[in-house]
């Protein structure tokens, strides 16, 4: 009778104590996300929410052709690796027409106006007007990028225009061995994303809203025309050339990313939107390039509520304002004209301006593509293997091949 | 008794055949398959068989057959320079009589590099605004010089990184097989009066052409699959002149995950290596039966 009662008790108790501990089991949400200080920015903030839902959070960074390949890879899963995952904003049309990310429309998510529109947009399939498929975690806008004191020695102001920022090249090119402006002009995603704000100053586009091919349209031979002239009165560099050439004093102007120069505080160099017009007398029109990061919840998580509710949490303004000193670009208009934040970071309302005048990439999943063979149009006008007409015929022909 | 020999033999070399199977067989015959269907990896809907579509419209794309092109060029370029100076820096270093380890050794470090450090060095040595290079030119009042940017010296720029980096493996090989040449066969033909020159083409290059052939066909398989150098140094620009087959095949397989038509590209690219290597290959096993005859 004692044995079969002392047998009974441990069975009991073995019972409770498994019991407890998968009771206890704290659920485990992997997040895919770019390497470096995105990384840094979640490892700061997670804390919070792993103790109020007791929840462990765990941040993979991976490299930017990584991320996309596992991220794809782990689509086709039934159980899925990732409770989150980062993705580059032009990502969006091929993740979501391939079905990976979990509407959170559908899953009750409404939309926070608090998000800058034009980042908001980059999260919804189709672009802009349909359900929300992922939030605006990182921002980014391209930047017009000038060294002040050469600007100075030209007795030139900040261009509005293309026109202005051509004379100002001219100007300054070749004396005491500056560079009047700096093209990026590496063939593939450079060359194409440090054209493409000239082009849409200029009123161009690689599309119609028929999406009808205009590549060769008279504006984009204007744009690339004087694209060429800034390369003529400039030089074409790599990105760690371009920074340290105009941060330096030995270049005057390039285009580039914020994270390119600006650093915490500080920026190597003075900054201001992109040129929107070709000369003084012409219309503006938005002409940086958006460049957002965005955070999704792939279909296949296995935590679908409790990822949302990261999802909201790593994109609210409260963790913006945290991630601020890591270096991270807000998303939301209240982060980014947060009076104690714009003090400490100056650069801000530029940056803030810039985004709401911004463009986003054609929103088609053949992007990358339609990037490849732009790039090697673009190198061959600007290497002189073809001309302008011809390079930009060409690049017409090979983008409606891909879109057929 | 032959029939247990033959027993015997296929036991022994099972596991390696299911390796081969496991590793090589299979991934080819998928990749084989993959390349007749238009399998785009994020598809909802299966694979469809295409027949030849894919092959069709690789030979049609005027960046596939650029990129072809070039990695032809490259590879006779890059083999032909690699192999003979390292054939002449195996036979200077033979030549002398003391440090030969030293040398050896010291020789071989851009070998040893990866790739991937090797593009990166030589990017900030190539550098048009702050690079070495340059900047050596510059004492001369020369350049700056974009060599990574200029469609007349790119090509030639990483031609070179690449010939810097793999001269020093066909160096090894061929000095290797220099030493196991007998030095009986050089004081033979020292006393019939041949000269360096002589020795070189009558002794020399006779014991070591089969190691010469192997160097060659390993540097064309290496050579053939260029893709870090390009990837960072060039992204196969400007105007596409130092794309490479693998770089396409990386566009479209990897980052457009376009398996069916990367496939396709992938075959294209074994069948010509395969052509490169199949005399060979014919001449090994030949040679190999003749062995075993005797």
């Amino acid at each position: 009778m004692k044995k079969a009662l002392s047998l009974l008790l441990a069975l009991v108790m073995v019972g409770a104590l498994a019991s407890s501990a998968l009771a206890e089991q704290p659920a485990k949400l992997v997040i895919a996300a770019r390497g470096g200080s995105h990384v840094d920015v979640i490892n700061a903030v997670k804390a919070q929410f792993e103790q109020e839902n007791n929840c462990a959070i765990e941040v993979l960074g991976l490299e930017n052709p990584d991320l996309k390949q596992k991220i794809a890879l782990d689509s086709r899963n039934s159980a899925g690796a990732y409770d989150i995952v980062m993705l580059d904003d032009p990502w969006m049309p091929e993740v979501t027409e391939a079905g990976m990310l979990l509407n959170l429309t559908q899953q009750g998510y409404t939309d926070d106006p608090d998000f800058v529109p034009t980042s908001l947009a980059l999260g919804k399939a189709p672009y802009g007007t349909g359900d929300t498929f992922a939030l605006p975690f990182s921002g980014n806008v391209t930047l017009l990028f000038y060294n002040a004191d050469v600007l100075a020695s030209a007795n030139a102001e900040v261009p509005d225009s293309w026109q202005g920022a051509l004379d100002i090249a001219k100007a300054v090119n070749g004396k005491d061995g500056k560079v009047g402006y700096v093209i990026r002009g590496q063939q593939g995603n450079p060359i194409v994303g440090d054209f493409m704000p000239v082009l849409w100053a200029f009123g161009g586009d690689v599309f119609d809203a028929d999406w009808n091919v205009t590549v060769d349209s008279q504006e984009a031979r204007d744009a690339l025309n004087l694209y060429i002239q800034l390369l003529e009165n400039g030089a074409n560099y790599e990105k760690n050339d371009i920074v340290s050439s105009v941060a330096d004093g030995k270049a005057a102007m390039s285009l580039g990313w914020p994270s390119w120069y600006i650093s915490g505080k500080a920026s190597t160099a003075g900054y201001a939107k992109i040129p929107g017009k070709v000369n003084a007398d012409s219309p503006e029109n938005p002409a940086g390039m958006i460049g957002n990061w965005l955070m999704g919840v792939p279909k296949n998580t296995q935590h679908p509520e409790l990822a949302v509710k990261l999802l909201t949490f790593l994109t609210s303004a409260e963790t913006q304002r945290a991630a601020a000193p890591s270096g991270a670009v807000p998303t939301r208009t209240s982060v980014f004209t947060d009076e104690a934040l714009s003090q400490e970071y100056p650069f801000y309302a530029t940056l803030l301006a810039a985004t709401e005048a911004s463009r986003e990439r054609p929103r088609t999943p053949l992007w990358g593509d339609i990037e490849n063979v732009f790039g090697i149009e673009l190198s061959n006008a600007i290497s002189g293997i073809k001309s302008v007409d011809d390079a930009l015929m060409d690049a017409k022909a090979a983008i409606e091949d891909i879109v057929k | 008794m032959k029939k247990k020999n033959t027993l015997y033999a296929y036991l022994m070399s099972s596991p390696a055949m299911l390796v081969l199977t496991v590793l090589s067989v299979f991934p080819l015959l998928f990749i084989l398959w993959y390349s007749l269907t238009d399998y785009y990896y994020l598809s909802t809907r299966p694979p469809q068989f295409v027949l030849f579509d894919n092959y069709i419209r690789l030979f049609r794309d005027r960046y596939f057959l650029q990129a072809l092109g070039n990695t032809l060029r490259f590879t006779a370029l890059a083999v032909l320079f690699e192999v003979t100076l390292g054939m002449m820096v195996a036979l200077l270093v033979k030549s002398f009589r003391r440090g030969q380890e030293a040398l050896r050794t010291v020789t071989l470090l851009p070998t040893l590099l990866p790739p991937v450090t090797v593009a990166l060095v030589w990017q900030i040595m190539l550098s048009n605004n702050y690079g070495l290079i340059n900047g050596l030119l510059g004492l001369f009042g020369l350049g700056p010089v974009s060599w990574l940017t200029d469609v007349n010296t790119a090509f030639y720029a990483i031609l070179v990184i690449d010939i810097w980096q793999y001269t020093p493996f066909a160096f090894l090989l061929l000095y290797a097989a220099m030493q196991g040449i007998p030095q009986g066969q050089y004081e033979a033909a020292a006393i019939d009066g041949a000269g360096k020159w002589a020795q070189f083409r009558f002794v020399t290059l006779p014991n070591i052409l089969h190691n010469v052939v192997m160097v060659t066909l390993l540097r064309i398989i290496d050579t053939f699959r260029l893709f870090d150098k390009v990837n960072i140094l060039t992204k196969g620009g400007p105007a596409n002149t130092t794309a490479t087959i693998t770089q396409y095949i990386y566009h479209n397989g990897v980052n457009m995950f376009k398996v069916g038509y990367a496939s396709a590209a992938s075959v294209v690219m074994t069948l010509i290596i395969l052509i490169l290597a199949a005399g060979y290959i014919r001449q090994n096993f030949r040679a190999r039966e003749r062995a075993a005859r005797r």
